[in-house]
């Protein structure tokens, strides 16, 4: 390792970790200042204000926003991110579980997405004007410009009209698909683009020249060429996952991370609220690292940028 | 990169081939077209349930989460139970008792040769262990205040092993229905945690299941988190069918968590699930009971339900709502506002039809607590329009709007629930309905939790919501219509009643409560209802239908207006083998 590689790597790391603590503290700020608390289905039972008293002191709600956040913090120096009223079970133990089946889902979208948008990118990319890029880009424009909760719904209306993909629980088609696709729109857009840039290019238009068959121009040269600019996008597309996740989680109850966040918010879940954001954070910050350091790798440039 | 990108792509191709094949062998099986079968129970198979929620834990006493309430239903066993499809008090582990001359002390004799799931004789020691946890101020149980009357514990003593005394501190008109809900839980498992003050955590989620020792029909076996809860029959079940045979009929029953209502729905229609976990909505009836024609649904109407959203004032004195707008809390305004909403429009645009116009907090669904006979003020804009002006408010600039005595449009909000869309669209036809007699509304949608918060702050000028019965038992009403009820949702947790009508109804509730006389705590509460009528701190308009969609296979279903509507019972469901395609899961 280069020593500016290796400075490059300590600043991301620092920026990763600023980065998890800003975003877990604002949600468990932002949660603990909003109207309610974890005990509005207790008070929607009728429960009288001694038992409500109870349960708040209970929950560490009879304290200030600053002491929970102070609270909270404290715990997470010895990995305690506290327990879940909604689930009674250790923050920790929660998300991990979670975290595992968005991961999971995550993987394997991301997988389709990349076997999906890279090639069809070098196809349509490779010939601009053909009948497989006249039909795949208006596609891949509107798959990119669709929310994943939508994509979600649409895809679970079309499963259960059909019945070409399950709709029971545990089933990955439908998850799976409606994180993908759009991120394979977004790269194969992405990879055409630089395809047909990498096509242009005076070596490779020389080549071609000199009788280079067009296939081997395309998939030995062009390609690899072109993929360079397409893997910076990695990062942000993790993140976009990660995201989407939340909503598609929801609407196909996948039991990931996203749905867990969106549980901790609807009961007002303080602990869990920030256990998921510091997670989803990290997975975040991650993937932002893995893109950067692979972009720094292959491009000694992005290195001094940064 | 090293390595050819053609290889790559063959390679990536490889992949979307095998993702695909990963993803079809992810299709159910062929879906159901099974037809009910008769009522001939046929011991095995599962029954797949849906649930919104997960348990925090499983058990009863320390939580008021519904899905506790369902394991509680299925791992748990109760000394008596008010049968839901019968509304009768049914003996359970006491199999008979006997009141005392006054009325105050009842003798429960227990069943003979009832065990735990584990194999553990029950005892009256067990009974009372379960009162000692219950009232144990160091539990704090959130449900104790079921199980008090008058505000105090009712007293448990165990004459030797089969019989149990329980005395009330003042007369109960209920009488021993107030253990319905109770679990009778094990001594023997859960002594050491009540002894050490652990008593809260003992079967938090996550327990080992094993440790989830009962007397109910089932044992839980497997809690997959934000997935579903597995149970499987306890062979030490106590009761017996009519032929004799030990019950449940079913081997097992899952509880899958769908925290979506329509992904629940599309679970029904797809066949991946037997049973939903409420009612379902009047938009999903044409197209499940087309399915149920086809012989793959069946649809139940189980009666008018208990809960009834409100527009209830926010009556406090001194509320920041009224302070600047003191016609807001006038009872003209609220007759007013009763008249000027057309009950049937809402009947007909909201509920699509599925539910009745209702003039109160108590509907048809109480039965014979239920006064038929109420005021029913008619929808009458002209009288709606000199109420207003009675209670101050004119078009004082004859813009079509009304205004109050200081010139300021007459103006209020409506704050109710978000994601409630029949909620949402009942407060936009009343939104709608004011208009016409020159009332501005603005509706505000919350969230339950700030929507409570807004509450207990009295951060609004009115609410649209609802609660839930968990009893047709007026008792169990007690802290919406009691003046110091933290549910008396216009003015709540008074030290004394704060008007003479809400003085009055406190003395007929108690009345009613505390009353043997089943026909004269009827006629008690029928006078409170006719009261609240009057008064109308709160405005009804409609009481939905229950409609139950369960799937053809379901055998044994008594559904209920109650939560849960099936799975109450869940000791008598089978699957209905003759059914076509009814395989076990």
């Amino acid at each position: 390792m280069t020593p500016g590689l290796a400075v490059f790597l300590v600043r991301r790391l620092l920026a990763g970790v600023l980065f998890v603590f800003v975003v877990s503290l604002s949600a468990l700020t932002l949660a603990s200042l909003s109207p309610g608390d974890a005990t509005a289905e207790l008070a929607i039972a009728g429960a009288d204000a001694e038992t409500l008293a109870a349960a708040r002191a209970r929950l560490g709600l009879d304290r200030s926003p600053a002491e929970q956040v102070a609270a909270w913090v404290a715990g997470l120096s010895h990995f305690d991110m506290g327990q879940s009223s909604r689930f009674g079970r250790p923050v920790s133990t929660l998300v991990f579980e979670r975290a595992l089946q968005t991961g999971r889902l995550a993987a394997l979208a991301l997988l389709l997405a990349t076997a999906i948008g890279l090639p069809l990118g070098i196809l349509t990319g490779s010939r601009p004007g053909g009948g497989l890029a006249g039909v795949v880009a208006p596609v891949s424009v509107a798959l990119v410009s669709v929310p994943p909760l939508v994509g979600a719904l649409g895809l679970l209306l079309l499963a259960a009209t059909t019945g070409w993909l399950s709709v029971a629980q545990g089933a990955l088609g439908v998850p799976t698909l409606a994180l993908a696709l759009p991120i394979a729109a977004m790269l194969e857009r992405l990879q055409s683009q630089a395809t047909r840039e990498a096509m242009a290019a005076p070596d490779l238009v020389a080549a071609a020249a000199r009788g280079v068959p067009a296939h081997r121009l395309v998939w030995r040269h062009a390609a690899r060429q072109s993929l360079r600019p397409v893997l910076g996008i990695y990062g942000l597309v993790i993140g976009g996952l990660f995201s989407g996740s939340l909503a598609v989680e929801f609407v196909t109850s996948w039991p990931g991370l996203g749905r867990l966040m969106y549980d901790a918010l609807v009961a007002r879940d303080l602990p869990l609220i920030a256990g998921c954001a510091l997670c989803g954070a990290v997975l975040i910050a991650l993937g932002n690292a893995v893109a950067d350091v692979m972009r720094a790798v292959v491009d000694p440039r992005a290195r001094s940028a940064s | 990169m090293k390595g050819s990108p053609l290889k790559i792509v063959v390679l990536l191709l490889v992949l979307v081939v095998g993702i695909s094949v990963y993803f079809a062998s992810d299709r159910p099986a062929d879906s159901r077209n099974s037809l009910r079968s008769n009522e001939k129970a046929e011991f095995g198979g599962a029954l797949v349930a849906t649930y919104r929620s997960e348990p925090a834990g499983y058990n009863s006493l320390v939580s008021i989460q519904a899905a506790v309430d369902v394991v509680r239903l299925l791992t748990q066993e109760s000394l008596v139970r008010v049968n839901r499809a019968t509304g009768q008090l049914e003996p359970r582990l006491a199999g008979e008792w006997t009141p005392s001359a006054d009325g105050l002390t009842w003798t429960l004799h227990l069943r003979e040769g009832v065990r735990f799931s584990d194999g553990t004789p029950f005892t009256s020691a067990d009974v009372v262990f379960t009162f000692q946890a219950l009232y144990d101020p160091a539990v704090a149980s959130e449900v104790a205040g079921n199980f008090e009357v008058d505000g105090k514990a009712l007293v448990v003593a165990a004459p030797d092993a089969e019989t149990v005394t329980i005395t009330f501190p003042a007369p109960y008109g209920p009488g021993l229905a107030i253990l319905d809900g109770l679990p009778m839980l094990p001594a023997h498992v859960l002594g050491p945690a009540l002894a050490s003050g652990t008593f809260r955590d003992a079967w938090r989620a996550g327990t080992p299941a094993s440790s989830v020792v009962g007397l109910g029909p089932f044992m839980l076996v497997e809690h997959r988190s934000g997935e579903r809860l597995r149970f499987e029959r306890n062979d030490h079940f106590w009761n017996v069918d009519d032929d004799g045979q030990k019950l449940p009929y079913l081997d097992a029953i899952e509880l899958r968590v769908f925290p979506e209502q329509n992904a629940e729905i599309l679970q029904l229609e797809s066949g991946a699930a037997d049973i939903v976990s409420d009612a379902i909505r009047p938009e999903d009836i044409p197209a499940l009971t087309r399915r149920a024609e086809a012989g793959a649904l069946q649809i139940v109407n189980a009666g008018i339900s208990p809960d009834a959203d409100g527009l209830w004032f926010n009556l406090v004195p001194d509320a920041a709502a009224t302070a600047s707008r003191p016609w807001l809390a006038t009872t003209a305004f609220r007759r007013a506002l009763s008249m000027a909403v057309d009950r049937q429009a809402i009947v007909d645009t909201v509920y699509l039809g599925e539910a009745v116009a209702l003039f109160g907090p108590v509907t048809p669904g109480y039965g014979d607590w239920y006064v038929a006979d109420l005021p029913k003020p008619p929808h009458d804009l002209a009288a709606a329009r000199a109420l207003l002006a009675e209670a101050g408010l004119s078009d004082a600039d004859g813009d079509g709007m009304l205004d109050d005595a200081s010139g300021a449009p007459a103006r209020f909000s409506i704050l109710t629930q978000a994601g409630h869309t029949i909620r949402q669209r009942t407060a936009s036809v009343v939104q709608e309905e004011l208009r016409k007699v020159g009332l501005s509304v603005d509706i505000e949608s919350a969230d339950p939790q700030t929507l409570v918060g807004r509450f207990g702050r009295g951060q609004y000028d009115t609410i649209y919501f609802g609660f839930q019965a968990g009893t047709i038992d007026p008792v169990g009403l007690g802290a919406f219509w009691m003046s110091s009820g933290p549910l008396h949702v216009w003015n709540p947790g008074q030290a004394s009643p704060e008007t003479s009508w809400e003085a009055r109804i406190d003395d007929l509730f108690n009345q009613q409560a505390t009353t043997l006389d089943r026909a004269e705590r009827i006629r008690l509460f029928a006078e409170a209802q006719r009261l609240f009528a009057t008064e109308l701190p709160m405005i009804h308009f409609a009481a939905p239908r229950v409609t139950i969609a369960m799937n053809g296979r379901v055998g044994g279903a008594r559904p209920s207006v109650l939560l849960p509507p099936v799975l109450w019972n869940a000791e008598q469901l089978f699957v209905a083998t003759g059914a076509p395609g009814a395989p076990g899961r």
